[in-house]
């Protein structure tokens, strides 16, 4: 994870307020703190003079927002249509077991985010785990073991 | 006209009909989810698909699809029955059915349909999804497992009401109907609860009451504020289960909708009270209207008929302002009576009737023949003519027809909802402009064109400022107007740059809002009660009178002056003639009486000239005027006060008799609401034991030997409305001035007061304002559902202005001015200026009139406390 530098002061000054701005700022805020809190969610819609549900609707409507702190690792295991098949479902459950979080959850010491994702795009390589940003591609469980345990 | 076949049948339909709408119109069933006439079409659930040929080889949505020329339109086919089916099946798939206990059942869209589609059963399985209801929120209950995603409430609260406090979170099936956060956070109209096609939304006050089809449903006007919606009461063994439905448009306020348990307040009064020994004591109605009746006839004859004086009331009925100004007049010969309005909505008046010359109906003639009950017996015919005031006073229906609005001094929605609605309306249009002006932030504020922040009272320079614009680029008035000359000379000293600097508004700014109202085709003008109660409230209505006769198009529809008539009836108790100086329909008297803030004054100053004797009308003046060390004062000296109340209100504490009405559906009559609708509101309560105004006004004059109409609301309008050519064409639902009435407009410029300079040198200026969830103080006693989401009055507060005071979110604050010192919990309100603080006026403790002078503005000191 990075560390933040940005503060959220800084990155609502780099947009006019408008609301056509709400997007550009979730994505902002995302990215630089890994999710988007009620108190900047807040500040957000001040900025831009959206209300407050418009953007609360727009940050659970896209998967790449989170409304709740997320993991330093984020594991997205692919359950798409050819990982199904290939196995996927046995490797979530590797990892809920390995991490001891439930799919979907991040670990207490939010150290990781397991999320499943429908197809990475990848299905030559099927099944597939993303690690941060790596492909872990034709994945077994002990491959997976091991790419956690580095990670540890 | 466009020419198509349905079904086979060829048929004629409007141009720029939905398929839909046209098959309504045809008594052709075409199932719908998520389609509401209310509404614009949404196009969510696609249960209402028909087939349209041209078109694609795909089905359409009814809702969405306009008819044309020559299509040929299959509303019912085994297609579509298939296609039908399989929605209804993946709305129902995870559609908590809990009708026995939901309270939509028996008026519920979804139950309906599924009936009407014929769903035998659903065979499909998903995921349940987590029911999420929302138990917390004030006056909303909100069942997200019953939601069939429409959509419907999103759009009246984005697109009607304007709060856009609700909206969806998630997508695709897991999609949920959020706030996000519980619990809501809004308006509380309520408007969302009554769209709703199922019981996802739920009202709290009906909860569990009673079944849909139990009540008996009776359509009236809403007794609150001057908007003149009407709804439906639904009653059930003699008690109000709710208030459903502003008609077609279905959105009520708050107070609408949720304020009706006033009616069983336990604080109401049930029996007549006299003093006796200092103490207000319950008597029987003979003891305390024989009293009234001795004592007003014993006063009239020692110190002469005019020392009765009367204030009428903006909450009772015209039929009972009428009987009550009879009273005075006809009985006891004096035109001594006023009405509350005189701080704010005569003001108004009085500027436009400068401006526009007074009310002149002609070619109106009273037609022989019977009409309906509480319908005006004077035609409207091709002669008739209207002049002066009331003919550049708007309707509410007409304002989206306006392509320029100009807010000046108005907080709209709290000031009068319907005003709010119509301008999201017109909003709609792309031409559409609106100007706002106010001292702080206001709702409004985020939809304006142009948006104005003010210094608090400088309103009126600001206006001066606009006119020295226009003036300066010529502009040629629409309408006859005289005094030009005389008129720019009173401005020729006045710079813009003068103006902005006091105003605090840019020269920019102002020459912006000149070039709008200068170019619009149909220009508008919405000022507030907030504008009007400043001390100088008239001549800030002449300066508005003055700009919308340069700039007004009175022939374009939309195009007129809209003053904020607060209460229900405040612009009926003006026109049925409580006034000093004129009778009924505006008609001028002879010798006029008194005006009431004069009366006061008398009064206080004990002066020889001053009545004996206050018969009042509800009115709670001590409450309301403003100056509450005089008022007290002035009352204290009254030898004998009668009140006519529904409450003790602080006003009536001071009383020597008070009479307890019937307040809402306890009785039957009318109203004039802001624009100049008809209301009528019929009897639908019974009043247990006590009575309406009307009653206990004939009662007492008839005691005193004086012949007034009786015979009920029905008659006593009918003998009103026959001095009212004014209201010709007039009948409920109805508007005046009729549109069909000839305008012959001509106006004076007149010029007005240009110091607007606030006197002490306290540092911060405090504003007495309206709540959205107040109306009066009506709406103050519990259980009265919009008192529980605005409970108390709060000091609003700038942060930044709060932080330097030392004080945070709910501290007890000091309030200091020369009139008096007051504490209040304060909150933060980053809408308000540094420097301004605003305290709503709805509450009797603090009472806000505490440290008002003569304005609703005052200079105050603030500190810890
Ligand atoms: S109650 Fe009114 S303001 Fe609140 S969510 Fe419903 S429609 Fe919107
Ligand atoms: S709560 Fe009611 S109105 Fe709103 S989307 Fe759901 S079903 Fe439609
Ligand atoms: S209080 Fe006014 S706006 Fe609200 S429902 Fe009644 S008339 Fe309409
Ligand atoms: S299904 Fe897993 S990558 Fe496409
Ligand atoms: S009614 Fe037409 S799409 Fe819902």
């Amino acid at each position: 994870m990075k560390k933040s530098q940005k503060t959220i002061e800084s990155i609502l000054a780099g947009y006019p307020r408008h609301p056509q701005n709400l997007i550009g700022l979730l994505q902002d805020v995302q990215a630089e703190y890994n999710y988007i809190s009620p108190e900047h969610l807040a500040l957000i819609c001040d900025h831009v003079g959206a209300p407050l549900t418009q953007a609360w609707s727009v940050a659970t409507f896209y998967k790449s927002f989170s409304l709740e702190p997320r993991g330093e690792h984020e594991i997205k295991v692919c359950l798409g249509t050819t990982c199904h098949l290939k196995g996927g479902n046995r490797l979530v459950e590797t990892c809920e077991r390995d991490l001891g979080v439930a799919r979907g959850q991040t670990t207490e010491d939010l150290r990781f985010t397991l999320d499943t994702v429908n197809c990475l795009g990848s299905c030559a390589l099927a099944p597939v785990v993303m690690v941060d940003e790596d492909y872990l591609g034709g994945a077994n469980i002990r491959s997976l073991k091991k790419r956690l345990s580095k990670l540890e | 006209m466009v020419n198509l076949t349905i079904d086979g049948r060829a048929v004629q339909t409007k141009k720029g009909q939905t398929i839909l709408e046209a098959c309504d119109d045809l008594g052709i069933f075409v199932p719908r989810l998520c389609y509401h006439p209310a509404l614009k079409p949404i196009g969510a659930c696609r249960i209402c698909v028909v087939e349209v040929k041209p078109g694609p080889p795909r089905p359409l949505p009814a809702c969405a699809t306009y008819v044309a020329e020559g299509q040929e339109v299959v509303t019912a086919s085994p297609k579509l029955d298939v296609i039908r089916l399989e929605l209804m099946k993946l709305v129902l798939i995870n559609h908590a059915l809990e009708c026995p206990v939901c309270d939509k059942g028996g008026e519920c869209e979804l139950q309906d349909l599924t009936h009407a589609i014929g769903v035998p059963e659903v065979d499909l399985a998903a995921v349940k999804l987590p029911p999420n209801q929302d138990y917390e929120s004030q006056l909303v209950e909100r069942h997200p497992d019953r939601c069939v995603t429409c959509g419907r409430c999103i759009h009246i609260c984005r697109d009607r009401v304007g709060a856009m406090a609700i909206n969806f979170t998630l997508r695709g099936y897991f999609t949920e109907l959020t706030s996000g956060a519980v619990p809501l956070d809004c308006e509380f109209c309520g408007s969302c609860i009554d769209i709703c096609p199922v019981g996802a939304l739920i009202n709290k006050q009906f909860k569990y009451r009673s079944r849909a089809w139990e009540v008996t449903k009776t359509e009236m006007a809403c007794p609150f504020c001057g908007g003149g919606c009407t709804y439906e009461l639904h009653v059930k063994d003699g008690k109000v289960m709710r208030v459903f439905n502003g008609g077609d448009k279905v959105v009520l306020c708050g107070r609408g909708r949720f304020g009706w348990p006033v009616v069983e307040a336990p604080d109401r009064l049930k029996t007549p009270l006299i003093r006796q020994d200092g103490q207000l004591q319950e008597a029987t109605w003979d003891e305390a209207l024989d009293l009234v009746a001795a004592k007003f006839r014993q006063i009239t004859e020692a110190a002469g008929l005019g020392a009765i004086y009367g204030v009428g009331s903006p909450r009772a009925t015209n039929e009972a302002n009428y009987l009550f100004q009879k009273f005075f007049r006809q009985g006891l010969g004096t035109n001594n009576l006023d009405n509350p309005g005189r701080y704010t909505y005569i003001r108004a008046l009085q500027g436009l009737a400068a401006v526009f010359g007074p009310a002149q109906v002609s070619g109106v003639e009273l037609d022989p023949s019977r009409p309906p009950a509480f319908t005006s017996p004077y035609p409207v015919t091709d002669d008739a003519k209207g002049k002066g005031f009331p003919f550049v006073l708007g309707k509410i229906d007409d304002l989206p027809k306006a392509d320029v609005v100009l807010v000046v001094g108005a907080d709209v929605t709290p000031e009068l909802p319907p005003l709010g609605w119509a301008l999201l309306e017109a909003r709609e249009r792309d031409a559409f402009k609106l100007i706002v002006a106010n001292n702080r932030r206001t709702k409004f504020d985020r939809y304006a064109d142009l948006s104005m922040r003010c210094q608090p009272g400088t309103e009126r320079l600001l206006v001066a400022g606009i006119i020295k614009a226009l003036l300066a680029a010529e502009v040629t008035p629409a309408i006859r107007a005289s005094g030009v000359e005389e008129f720019k000379e009173s401005l020729k000293k006045l710079t813009l740059k003068d103006v902005a600097k006091k105003t605090g508004v840019e020269e920019a700014a102002i020459k912006a809002a000149a070039d709008l109202l200068a170019q619009a085709l149909a220009p508008a003008i919405i000022f507030g009660a907030e504008l009007l109660a400043q001390d100088k409230g008239q001549e800030n209505a002449l300066a508005l009178a003055d700009l919308f006769l340069l700039v007004g198009k009175p022939g374009a529809p939309g195009s007129a002056l809209y003053p904020v008539a607060e209460k229900n009836n405040t612009r009926g108790v003006c026109e049925v003639g409580v006034l000093p100086d004129f009778g009924p329909g505006f008609a001028p008297v002879d010798k006029p009486g008194a005006a009431l803030p004069e009366v006061l004054a008398l009064l206080e100053k004990g002066d020889a000239a001053a009545p004996q004797s206050l018969y009042l009308l509800g009115g709670d003046l001590l409450r309301f005027a403003p100056n509450h060390k005089q008022v007290e004062k002035a009352l204290k000296k009254v030898p004998f006060i009668v009140v006519q109340d529904a409450f003790l209100t602080e006003t009536a504490k001071l009383a020597h008799v008070v009479l307890p009405v019937a307040v809402h559906a306890e009785q039957e009559g009318t109203f004039i609401s802001s624009d100049g609708t008809l209301g009528y509101l019929p009897r639908a309560l019974s009043a247990n034991g006590v009575k309406p105004d009307c009653l206990i006004i004939h009662e007492i004059a008839s005691r005193m030997g004086y012949s007034i109409p009786t015979g009920g609301p029905a008659n006593i309008f009918k003998d009103l409305a026959k001095a009212m050519p004014l209201w010709a064409g007039l009948a409920p639902k109805g508007s005046e001035p009729r549109a069909d009435f000839g305008k012959d407009l001509s106006g004076q410029l007149v010029p007005f007061d240009l110091d607007v300079s606030l006197p002490g040198r306290r540092p911060l200026t405090l504003l007495v304002g309206k709540s959205l969830q107040h109306s009066g103080s009506f709406t103050t006693h519990h259980p009265c559902g919009a008192l529980t989401v605005t409970p108390r009055a709060e000091l609003g507060m700038n942060p930044d202005d709060a932080q330097g005071l030392g004080l945070t979110e709910g501290d007890a604050a000091k309030v200091t001015s020369s009139q008096g010192e007051i504490s209040v919990p304060i909150t933060l309100n980053p809408d308000l200026p540094p420097g301004l603080v605003f305290l709503p006026e709805h509450f009797a403790d603090p009472a806000a009139n505490a440290l008002t002078l003569n304005s609703n503005l005052v200079r105050v000191t603030i500190s810890k406390g």
